[in-house]
């Protein structure tokens, strides 16, 4: 039998393994602690920091847009959402049940959305209600505590004065969608965010680099449940972390007139067309139209289904810009351009006299005049006043069509403008290498009759119409037309100011200047003048009528039917360009100008689609 | 008269109640600086409650120690025998709370018997090895009997259910076995088994959010908003910290409220954040001390039954502290096992009181008896 004190001792042996035991695993113990705190230390650190820091985006106020006269035409209104993050949604049946009580809303609603955003991730905030008035915010705010997970959020929403005046030329902007978020970072060197707004459209699209600024962020400093405690400033910030306020972003004055704006939408409201202003002088765009239109204020508050259907099932397509975004064929409004090309090349002179007949044989096909009767002898400028087809015919029948192509691309047809909007479609003027390319068939004169007056393969957009005009009035000023006049900074300073760029001085002979203009001044202004009954007030503008016929009428009967007995989408495009006559012969002046505009454009647009005024 | 309560100061052993007073010092702080960013209610209870707690801690570690070694011997089994029915009684008729059945009231009082289990274990098998053949070294057969006294207990807890002390119990068993000079062998068969019936009951015998914690623990990243979240948070905690720590009452993690149950099982991660690297070596140096202190005591004791008991009581000790500290560094899957003096918790404060007295009277039996 053994003693107490010699098993104590044959144990001793046991009580060292023990104490190294111990001591093996309090060295673990330390290793680890020193892992986590010296070697990972400063990572931890800082995800401490970030884990009660919450960056908030501060939105840079994205820059304003004016009109040429200073009046505002885009707006930022803070608008505030109330949120719910299901992140910090602790008990959610009671939090739920107070926020519709002070939302008005039914729990069931409620849920429906935080149900609808679940596939997002938990951290991201649900909006449960727009454009919440202050006494909702205040209670939500004074409330906090009772509602952890629930706050308001302050977006900045943009406002469009003129609500659909003008929509296609200033855009909308909306939230970058998945699909668009890699293209634009590429385009733009700029980290976007899903949520993010971004200009989809017009101005807003094009200008959108300028327009937007730099957003800020801003530490809050959140609790376990999200709940705010407190804004950090800079001053006792750790290392790396600060607060940076948003640079705004820079204001644009265009060059469009709003009261013109304006009277045009007036005009064409109810309509399908669109209208474009030029200056001529230097190819300001006083005025782009085109209808129908949309109210760019709901994109960027957020599109309601209903709003978006009834926009995309529009038969008129109020969604494409009719000005830039869409050819027709110019009608009788491309005789002009003819003319010029008949003179020039010598064809014609100013005695030059065809008999205006009811038709024009070409082989074994008629061509016929819009008139049936035949009139008398006209020259160039009765030819255009009273846009005899059976003139144009005569004139064409000897005249080469890619030489007439040479003339109107001289005139900007058939390529872009280059003004700086989306999507501008470039038109088309055929010549008999581009038919032969398309069709395989060899180009045929009777075609070059069409074009002649501006059917057949003609396409032009307004813009370009209006253009080529202006470089008429002009006697061969061709400018590129634009549209932002300045870029100001927020404190109003002048950044950039676009310069009128011309695009090509083009030379003809002075006579055949002076025969167009007087030829145009008599469309309006002598009796029987296609457009005498929409002169206005005296001698006081000078223009070109034109009938685009879209669908190719089938038989005489649907020819000469009245336009207005047809259904809408087959009735001919009407078209006119108006020349403020003292544009010929100086400048355009502004208050003048819109004076033309106000009092014709009533009368102009009868069942019509298009209308041009430079 | 004077003269020898002076003696007997003198030779009252004073290092384990030391131990006792500096470690719940720090603990104590800790607590207050935990619970002062929190509502004034909410400290009073925990602040001010963990006080009477340790005022209570104090007359039982005084009352236990008056007990010589020689009495602990006799009511050994009887302690153990009472333990266990209390824990059967639990099963049958004790107090839910948390989902498990671990308390028993009685007169008012709350009693978890659980707790208590651990140490009239450490009697049991004490008294067990004292008597049985206790010059020879252990063999696998041998163990047969303290395992029996060990695994009744040890079925009743986990049937409550409380895996983590269940698995305490097992490892107190562990540990002593070991100090009786369980043969190497026999530890090599011993842990072959340990990890087969662990996979066996990881795959059968585990409830859902039991196998949650151990995949919690493997990849706490997998749902870190969810089950991992305690997991990152207390390691962001004591990360954080660095060297010198965030400074007292500067817990970011705390006082915004990311870690929960920050004042019971997550004491240690608090602590490290506020006082880094530097406050953490001092912490865990007193904790080393007493367990070394307790091997030492192991050595100096006079009858072998008193040396068993010391190594007991101290893995009673070392577990709770290895596991809380290992759980709060990510080194292991979370069990809710508080850390000993530091955690807000009467009932563990007065089990490890226990403790203390038991070893104080162990100690002092060398002098006085």
């Amino acid at each position: 039998m053994f003693g107490d004190e010699e098993l104590i001792k044959i144990h001793k042996s046991r009580a060292t393994q023990v104490a190294n035991i111990i001591i093996f695993c309090f060295a673990i113990v330390f290793i680890r602690l020193w892992y986590l705190q010296i070697y990972k230390g400063e990572l931890y650190h800082t995800f401490s920091i970030q884990n009660r820091l919450r960056e908030e985006t501060v939105w840079a106020p994205r820059g304003m847009i004016y009109s040429r006269n200073d009046q505002l035409l885009v707006d930022n209104i803070p608008r505030f959402d109330a949120v719910v993050t299901r992140q910090f949604l602790h008990d959610k049946k009671e939090t739920l049940k107070r926020l519709s009580e002070i939302l008005q809303m039914e729990v069931k609603d409620i849920e429906k959305i935080i149900k609808k955003n679940s596939f997002q991730a938990r951290y991201r905030p649900i909006i449960i209600k727009k454009n919440i008035d202050l006494e909702e915010v205040a209670k939500i705010e004074t409330e906090n505590a009772s509602l952890p997970g629930v706050s308001v959020e302050t977006f900045i929403s943009r406002e469009y004065i003129d609500k659909e005046v003008g929509a296609h030329a200033l855009g909308y902007i909306s939230e970058i969608s998945q699909a668009q978020l890699p293209k634009y970072q590429k385009r733009d060197k700029v980290e976007y965010k899903l949520g993010d707004f971004i200009g989809q459209f017009g101005i807003e699209e094009i200008m959108d680099k300028t327009l937007r600024g730099i957003n800020g962020h801003e530490f809050v400093e959140v609790d376990a449940l999200g709940r705010k405690k407190k804004y950090i400033n800079t001053d006792n910030l750790f290392k790396g972390i600060e607060n940076r306020a948003p640079k705004p972003g820079n204001n644009l004055k265009l060059t469009l007139d709003r009261d013109m704006q304006k009277v045009a939408y007036k005009a064409m409201e109810g309509k399908s067309g669109s209208v474009v202003a030029i200056d001529v002088s230097s190819g300001e765009l006083l005025t782009m139209i085109s209808t129908p239109a949309f109210d760019p204020s709901k994109f960027s508050r957020g599109l309601t289904q209903e709003y978006w259907s009834s926009l995309i099932n529009n038969e008129e397509k109020p969604m494409g810009d009719r000005s830039i975004q869409n050819h027709f064929p110019p009608g009788s409004t491309f005789k002009p351009f003819t003319a010029i090309t008949a003179l020039e090349e010598g064809l014609i002179d100013e005695n030059s006299k065809i008999r205006c007949h009811g038709s024009f044989r070409l082989g074994r096909r008629v061509y016929r005049s819009w008139r049936r009767w035949g009139s008398e002898k006209v020259d160039v400028t009765d030819a255009l006043k009273k846009s005899c087809n059976i003139f144009f015919y005569k004139v064409a029948s000897e005249m080469d069509i890619d030489v007439l192509a040479r003339y109107a691309k001289m005139f900007g047809f058939g390529r872009k403008t280059g003004v700086r909007l989306p999507r501008e479609v470039s038109g088309l003027i055929p010549t008999k290498e581009w038919k032969l390319k398309r069709n395989g068939v060899p180009w045929q004169q009777g075609e070059t009759l069409s074009c002649s007056i501006g059917q057949s393969y003609v396409l032009v957009s307004t813009l370009q119409l209006a253009n080529a005009y202006a470089a008429i009035a002009t006697k061969g000023r061709l400018y590129k037309p634009y549209i932002v006049k300045e870029v100001l900074d927020n404190q109003g300073n002048i950044l950039r100011a676009t310069q009128p760029e011309l695009l090509r001085r083009i030379e003809l002979q002075p006579k055949t200047w002076d025969l167009i203009h007087e030829g145009l001044y008599k469309v309006v202004n002598t009796p029987k003048g296609t457009a005498w009954w929409r002169r206005g007030f005296g001698n006081q503008m000078a223009g070109k009528t034109g009938t685009s016929q879209v669908v190719r009428a089938q038989n005489d009967e649907e020819l000469y039917s009245k336009c207005s007995e047809k259904e809408y989408k087959y009735r001919h495009h009407g078209v006119f360009v108006a020349l403020p006559l003292m544009t010929i012969q100086k400048l355009l002046l502004q208050p003048w100008l819109n004076m033309v505009v106000e009092a014709l454009l009533p009368r102009l647009l009868l069942s019509r689609r298009l209308l041009i005024l430079i | 008269m004077k003269q020898t309560i002076l003696d007997y100061l003198k030779k009252y052993d004073f290092s384990f109640i030391g131990s006792m007073y500096a470690i719940f010092f720090l603990g104590i702080l800790n607590l207050y600086s935990i619970t002062h960013a929190q509502t004034s209610s909410k400290v009073e209870s925990i602040f001010g409650s963990q006080l009477k707690w340790f005022v209570l801690a104090n007359v039982v570690v005084f009352v236990v120690a008056f007990f010589p070694p020689k009495t602990l011997f006799r009511l050994s089994y009887w302690a153990y025998a009472v333990n266990v029915f209390l824990l059967i009684l639990v099963l049958i008729l004790g107090e839910k709370g948390m989902g498990a059945q671990r308390w028993l009231v009685i007169g008012g009082f709350r009693l978890q018997p659980s707790e208590l289990m651990k140490i009239s274990l450490a009697l049991a098998l004490s008294r067990y090895y004292a008597r049985a053949h206790p010059e020879k070294m252990l063999l696998l057969k041998d163990l047969l009997i303290p395992f029996i006294i060990t695994i009744v207990p040890t079925v009743l807890i986990v049937l409550q259910p409380d895996l983590g002390t269940g698995l305490l119990l097992i490892l107190i068993f562990l540990v002593i076995s070991f100090y009786k000079r369980l043969r190497w062998k026999s530890i090599g068969i011993i842990s072959v088994i340990g990890i087969i019936s662990g996979l066996l009951m990881y795959n059968f015998g585990l409830k859902e959010y039991q196998k949650k914690r151990i995949l919690t623990f493997i990849d706490p990243q997998a749902d870190a908003q969810g089950s991992g979240y305690n997991a990152i948070q207390s390691q962001i905690a004591i990360g954080s910290g660095r060297f010198l720590g965030k400074g007292f009452k500067n817990s970011s993690q705390a006082s915004l409220n990311y870690l929960p149950e920050n004042h019971t099982d997550f004491v240690f991660s608090i602590f490290n954040e506020e006082h880094g690297f530097f406050g953490s070596i001092v912490l865990v140096s007193l904790y080393l001390i007493l367990f070394l202190r307790f091997v030492w005591l192991a050595g100096a004791v006079l009858r072998f039954y008193d040396s068993v008991l010391a190594i007991g009581i101290m893995s009673i000790f070392f577990w709770h502290t290895f596991i809380n500290m290992c759980m709060v560094m990510g080194l292991m899957p979370i069990v809710g096992l508080p850390l000993p003096f530091m955690s807000y918790g009467g009932s563990s404060l007065i089990t490890f009181a226990i403790c203390i007295g038991i070893s104080t009277s162990l100690s002092n039996s060398r002098n006085f008896f």
